[in-house]
């Protein structure tokens, strides 16, 4: 042993590992506490809940593909746009909640020209690479007539589950099956009249 | 004589300014009397309607492009003037209404696409919708029956597919000159229009 701590002092190196070890229990305690506090989360059913989104289509007076901040507050659900005044559905008028994914391509009407302007179609291969997943959050709730209304909301990926676990533990009712994604098939899927 | 040019001149001007604005107050009369009368499609009643929700029938049709369809299609409906109101499924306002149309909306093919794959592609990558719409009476009688389709094949996302499927129906039920076919139902009782037909 004395040997050993010889032979670090020898080679300096006994500073660094101790350092080195202190790092790395130090990221251990922040990285049990982080987990911690993520599973604890959703069981905190009174704590406020606010997340970016992009309201897709659905909600009244409210423009789609805007950007904005969905909140979840005691039994109130809101979106508000930027710098606009939000729009407020309360919780027990959720009839059900889905969750999808959806893929797509990213850089808007911008990246869409580069593309087409990019010779011996260097388009294509940016658009194998341009392209991000997106959570997708449905929404289907009644109006003060008893209207069945629907929203859509796009949220970043992962967090559609966070947000439907918030919604779950404040009462409102998850669809039985998730929403399905809208993958690639090459078979039509048919379903002839009834 | 010099002084009477600039006189005339004005006068000339003054003149068809005057000239213009009568022109354009008599348009306006016009298109405010034809506003009115261009709404109803014809018919001396306009007919209220109430859109149902989509029926994803066997398909494994995302929730998401339920409600997206539900939600253009009350939105493109709403466009057309076609009918006096458009309601909600179970909207406690369309209970009282006497001359009401239900549309049902039933998916009748899907295919999924992507929008990777159709701007690497072009050509494939499509997002396919076929629905049946049909419009019903309170005492059930079928007066259009309709199958659409919508589809996305080159630019926008997939969800765009449900708003080129709302668009088509609305459309469809726009040309089909659905509320002057009902007011002659009405009177007949013989529905003249129920043909399922392909667009």
């Amino acid at each position: 042993m004395n040997r050993l701590f010889a032979l670090r002092n020898h080679n300096s190196g006994y500073f660094g590992g101790y350092a080195l070890l202190t790092l790395w229990a130090l990221w251990l305690c922040s990285g049990s506490g982080a987990l911690a506090q993520s599973a604890a989360s959703p069981s905190n059913a009174n704590a406020p809940f606010s997340t970016r989104v992009t309201h897709l289509l659905g909600l009244p007076n409210t423009k789609p593909n805007c950007n904005g901040t969905l909140s979840i507050q005691d039994s109130v659900l809101q979106f508000q746009p930027n710098g606009k005044p939000g729009v407020q559905v309360n919780m027990a008028s959720v009839l059900n909640l889905s969750l999808g994914d959806e893929t797509k391509q990213v850089g808007g009407l911008p990246m869409k020209l580069g593309k087409a302007a990019a010779p011996y179609g260097g388009g294509r291969v940016v658009s194998l690479i341009a392209h991000k997943k997106y959570d997708t959050l449905t929404l289907e709730y009644v109006d003060s007539n008893g209207g069945v209304h629907g929203a859509i909301f796009q949220l970043e990926k992962g967090q559609g589950e966070l947000v439907r676990n918030e919604l779950v533990a404040r009462g409102v009712s998850s669809s039985s099956g998730e929403d399905q994604p809208t993958k690639q098939s090459t078979s039509e899927v048919t379903h002839e009249d009834k | 004589m010099k002084t009477s040019k600039p006189s005339s001149w004005t006068f000339c001007v003054a003149a068809s300014i005057t000239i213009a604005v009568a022109l354009s107050v008599q348009l306006a009369g016009q298109t405010a009397a034809v506003q009115p009368s261009g709404g109803s499609g014809g018919s001396g009643t306009q007919w209220s309607l109430q859109v149902e929700r989509i029926d994803p029938g066997n398909l494994n049709l995302a929730h998401s492009f339920q409600v997206a369809i539900y939600e253009n299609l009350l939105e493109e409906l709403n466009k057309t003037r076609q009918f006096k109101q458009v309601f909600r499924e179970r909207d406690s306002n369309a209970g009282g209404i006497p001359d009401l149309l239900i549309l049902k909306t039933m998916v009748v093919k899907y295919t999924p696409g992507s929008e990777t794959q159709r701007a690497v592609t072009t050509v494939s990558g499509a997002t396919k919708l076929m629905v049946r719409s049909q419009l019903i009476t309170r005492d059930g009688k079928i007066v259009f029956d309709r199958t659409v389709q919508g589809n996305v094949r080159f630019f926008g996302s997939n969800l765009r597919a449900t708003h080129n499927l709302a668009r088509n129906i609305a459309k469809v039920i726009k040309q089909s000159n659905v509320a002057t076919v009902r007011a002659s139902y009405r009177d007949t009782q013989t529905p003249t229009l129920n043909a399922a037909g392909t667009q």
